[in-house]
């Protein structure tokens, strides 16, 4: 109702308009642009796994960055997130950590002797997946599939132990890296 | 329905020989159905103000007497007819000639040769307001799908576009009070902002062009119009209410009108509903809120001259099944496995939360008209409607509460109408056209816009010529439409900038048509249209994910115009007053036809990797056959039979068109009980309906084959009474009756969730 006089004024004054002026390109600070998993080896080595994709949805493809690591090691992972098309690169780890209870991150490896558990818990005592311990075996290849799911179900079976079968909710984030064990 | 408009009245004035008695007056007269044109015996007609009345005779004869002068309202009623009422200013005896649509379960507009104005030659069907009031828990879509040949594209609830004959969206002209609706009628899930309870009436043409309306429409067109404001000097009005089960739903609606030295109409509509359920669970976040509000001015400044003015505001929220919003094209595989969406939850909650669409519609309409003479008319109107539409995702960051789609259309139309009725029978029409729109991003989303900003200027201008017998007629048209769109884009890549379009489109459009009674019960019509269609915003330009649907959608800005042929032949007919047949086919050929493409590539971003989709033209044929036959059983018993057949093809790859309406077939019956008590017009309806499998498309235009065959079981027990000036109309329905889990071709959610489970809805009216 607060539109009609609004209506009445618009419409009996408005004549045609030129040009779609002014735009407004939006500031994007949702967008992700880039994932690291760092992995630091108890000796002190550092293995960094990254996906970044700057332009977003379309344009170019993304650069994916893969690594070696070490056989019978373990490392100490920890993940982070940029939006890089601001400038400083916005870190949207926090807004993760910050909403830990609605974000769990799950990693999915198919090496039989690879071992990743969680290192942080949420608010409710549940594992969100920004530090990870990540342990390896024999020396093998596979790949490794990141997910961060919003809003999952963090009490559904299993779901706290890292399967990500009864995680529900919606895909942030999923990306694939070739991880070399030698 | 067309015939119920017409009463006809004769009023004929006695100068009474002994006028010094004022109680002395008699009304009579006689009572005739317009199908048969037979004598209806044992019709009620009712005094409102002297609760008195008399019973038709035989002959369908009626005689009151001794009433003294004054302003009455009557009402005539008779079992199985719509009731009339009608307003007398009694100064001497007065003879009435009524006529009663008796059978009211005929065909549609069967037994009527008048055209309305706008509709012409072409197939057209109309609902009226009964049907609409009876159906007041049903969105514009839903309601007009009881038409044959009109399907819906829902997307949860109370988010239904229409189909008719397989075209949507930009290509069906959806016309508001004479105006072509804008806004954002590109997006599937974006259904027209209409409150069917403000129309009296809502027609749709089965046509091949729309020449009189600047619209896009490649053939038919919905008409959705309120009646002009009766000539009567008492306050007048209805209130409804319904409830639904399903949902628990409840809707109110108030309208009020008068006509002393100026006529006025006010019109108030209130929807709430919450979760939906379906036969096994519950739809989370599938409720609506609607709000809306309507006024209609009307003056006749002379003789001559008349304006009007009319004001429309709709409002809704409406809420997106929580389930069916998904990331990348695992989680859309996942959501199939399932056999209950995520996020389903055992309580029933009116709760609206992300994600969600927040619609406003407002319209406002200045008309004048000049009649020359009564042959001879001019018309200018002037209409603005403004269109917000934000939707609201589940956003990261604390971000939900910000939308993740804003868009504000403004449209200004101006248009100049003449008419000239003139030598045998010959009728001339011819307008112009211009209509701006402004349409912006706002830019509080945060996100790159899904389609661009743009401003249009639209001009157009028609002729149209037709001629008719005693048994034919006949219409010629042709129609001219200049475009030129501006656009700004934001660029997908890096660094992002603004990148300017400017587009010139012309277009022509054309019609023939002609119709033939070949006999007085039988008529054919055929017609022939061209018609063009400019490619939309979104066909052009937009790059991104689409959400919903996990896939990202790639414009082409190389798009160029549709261009569509159109034939319909149609034949309608009866036979006795026992069967009533009315079958109608189509042929349409579209040239460089847009549709988005499954393009087999993946790609690959952050969130996983999603299909590709391209915009890209083919020509394509649609063909279609509806079919629809009523036969009166007996005087009480009625059964009807409709059926509608479509088939869509790429003529170019070879290949079904995807996303075209299943075809369905309908059949109900109805009795009509003698007056039982005091209640009157008591109807039972049964109904069936069964859609049939989307049989016509390949395994890999789809993610998932189409959803099987479905049967839907309906009822419905109405009933009037006349309590003093009050006219009531109860009504019953049942939906679904047997609860049945089923899933349609069309239903966009049917990718994660059901349909809806067995719903009953009870509701009244009251007319005074």
């Amino acid at each position: 109702m607060r539109w009609i006089p609004i209506v009445l004024i618009v419409g009996l004054f408005s004549c045609k308009k030129d040009a779609p002026e002014p735009i407004v390109i939006p500031n994007e600070e949702e967008v992700i642009t880039t994932l690291n998993y760092t992995l630091t080896a108890t000796n002190g080595d550092v293995v960094t796994f990254t996906f970044r994709d700057l332009d977003g949805d379309g344009g170019t493809e993304p650069v994916i960055t893969n690594g070696a690591l070490d056989t019978n090691t373990t490392y100490s992972g920890v993940l982070e997130l940029l939006n890089e098309t601001e400038s400083p690169a916005e870190n949207i780890t926090e807004e993760v950590e910050e909403e830990g209870a609605e974000h769990q991150f799950f990693f999915s490896e198919s090496l039989a002797d690879l071992n990743i558990e969680y290192g942080d818990t949420d608010s409710d005592g549940n594992p969100i997946g920004i530090k990870t311990t990540l342990k390896t075996g024999k020396a093998g290849k596979t790949d490794l599939t990141i997910t961060l799911r919003h809003q999952p179900n963090k009490s559904g079976a299993a779901v706290a132990g890292g399967d990500i079968t009864n995680a529900g909710g919606e895909t942030d984030i999923s990306v694939v890296f070739s991880v070399d064990v030698k | 329905m067309l015939n119920r408009y017409i009463t006809i009245l004769f009023f004929f004035g006695y100068s009474s020989a002994v006028t010094g008695q004022i109680c002395s007056q008699t009304i009579k007269g006689n009572i005739t159905d317009l199908g048969s044109g037979g004598a209806i015996q044992y019709g009620n007609v009712f005094i409102e103000e002297l609760k008195t009345g008399a019973v038709t005779d035989s002959l369908g004869d009626f005689f009151i007497q001794n009433i003294c002068k004054g302003n009455y309202h009557l009402v005539f009623s008779h079992i199985g007819c719509e009731s009339k009422e009608l307003y007398l200013e009694l100064t001497s005896d007065t003879v009435l000639k009524i006529i009663l649509d008796h059978n009211h379960h005929e065909l549609h507009e069967f037994s009527v040769s008048t055209h309305k104005e706008t509709v012409e030659i072409q197939e057209s069907t109309a609902l009226e307001i009964e049907t609409i009031r009876e159906n007041a828990n049903a969105s514009l879509s839903c309601l007009i799908e009881q038409i044959s040949g009109v399907s819906s594209i829902k997307n949860g609830s109370g988010i239904d576009k229409p189909v008719v004959h397989g075209m949507y969206g930009n290509r069906l002209a959806i016309i508001n009070n004479g105006v072509a609706q804008s806004g954002q009628q590109w997006g599937s899930d974006h259904s027209p902002e209409i409150d069917p309870l403000v129309a009296n009436e809502i027609t749709v043409v089965k046509g091949v062009g729309a020449l009189k309306f600047q619209s896009n429409s490649l053939g038919s067109v919905i008409l959705v119009e309120p009646n002009n404001i009766q000539r009567e000097p008492h306050l007048h009005g209805s209130a409804n209410y319904f409830f639904e089960s399903n949902g628990l739903g409840n809707g109110f609606n108030f309208s009020v009108q008068q006509y002393k030295n100026i006529g006025w109409r006010a019109t108030a509509t209130v929807k709430k509903s919450g979760d939906k359920h379906t036969p096994n669970y519950y739809l989370r976040n599938t409720g609506n809120e609607e709000a809306n509000v309507a006024l209609q001015f009307e003056k006749s400044i002379t003789k001559h001259w008349n304006a009007s003015a009319y004001f429309s505001s709709f409002n809704a929220r409406l809420g997106v099944l929580r389930g069916s919003h998904i990331g990348n094209l695992t989680d859309l595989e996942e959501a199939f496995e399932r056999t209950e969406p995520f996020f389903t939850q055992e309580e029933f909650s009116y709760d609206i939360s992300a994600p969600f669409q927040e619609v406003n519609h407002h319209f406002g309409k200045l008309q004048t008209s000049y009649y020359f003479t009564d042959n001879q008319s001019i018309e200018l109107t002037y209409a603005v409607q403004i269109n917000q539409r934000k939707e609201f995702d589940v956003r990261r960051g604390g971000r939900t509460g910000k939308p993740a789609l804003s868009l504000e259309q403004v449209s200004n139309f101006t248009e100049l109408n003449y008419k000239n009725q003139f030598g045998k029978e010959w009728e001339l029409k011819t307008g112009l056209q211009s209509n701006f729109t402004d349409n912006v991003n706002l830019p509080e989303t945060g996100i790159l816009p899904l389609i661009p900003n743009y401003v249009s200027a639209e001009y157009g201008g028609f002729i149209t010529l037709e001629k008719s017998w005693k048994k034919a007629a006949v219409e010629l048209g042709g129609r001219y439409d200049y475009e030129n769109r501006k656009v700004a884009d934001i660029s997908t890549d890096l660094p992002r900038r603004v990148v300017k379009y400017d587009n010139v489109y012309e277009n022509l459009s054309a019609l023939l048509g002609a119709n033939y009674a070949v006999t007085k019960s039988w008529k054919i019509t055929g017609n022939i249209g061209l018609a063009q269609r400019n490619p939309e915003v979104n066909e052009l330009y937009s790059n991104g994910l689409h959400q919903g649907v996990s896939g990202i959608e790639l414009g082409d800005i190389n798009l160029q115009p549709e261009t569509s042929i159109k034939a319909t032949l149609s034949v309608k007919g009866k036979v006795k007053q026992k069967l009533f047949i009315e079958a109608l086919g189509y042929h349409q050929q579209i040239q460089d036809y847009i549709f988005l493409n499954p393009t087999n590539l993946v790609r690959l971003t952050i969130r996983g990797a999603f299909p590709l989709f391209e915009y890209q033209q083919t020509n394509a044929t649609i063909s279609g056959l509806d079919l629809s036959a009523i036969y009166q059983i007996n005087n009480r018993l009625a059964t009807k039979v409709q059926y509608s057949y479509l088939f869509g093809r790429d003529t170019e790859a070879g290949i079904p068109l995807v996303f075209m309406p299943a075809n369905n077939l309908f059949g109900n019956l109805t009795y009509d009980f003698k007056q039982w008590k005091k209640l009157e017009n008591i109807e039972l309806e049964i109904n069936n309906r069964y859609v049939f499998e989307q049989t016509n498309l390949l395994p890999e235009q789809d993610f998932i084959a189409p959803p099987e065959s479905y049967y839907l079981l309906g009822a419905k027990l109405s009933a009037k009474r006349q309590v003093n000036k009050l006219r009531f109309h109860f009504y019953v329905k049942g939906e679904n009756l047997l609860n049945q889990a089923y899933r349609d071709y069309l239903n966009r959610q049917r990718y994660f969730a059901d349909d809806l489970g067995i719903n009953f809805i009870v509701g009244i009216n009251a007319k005074f």
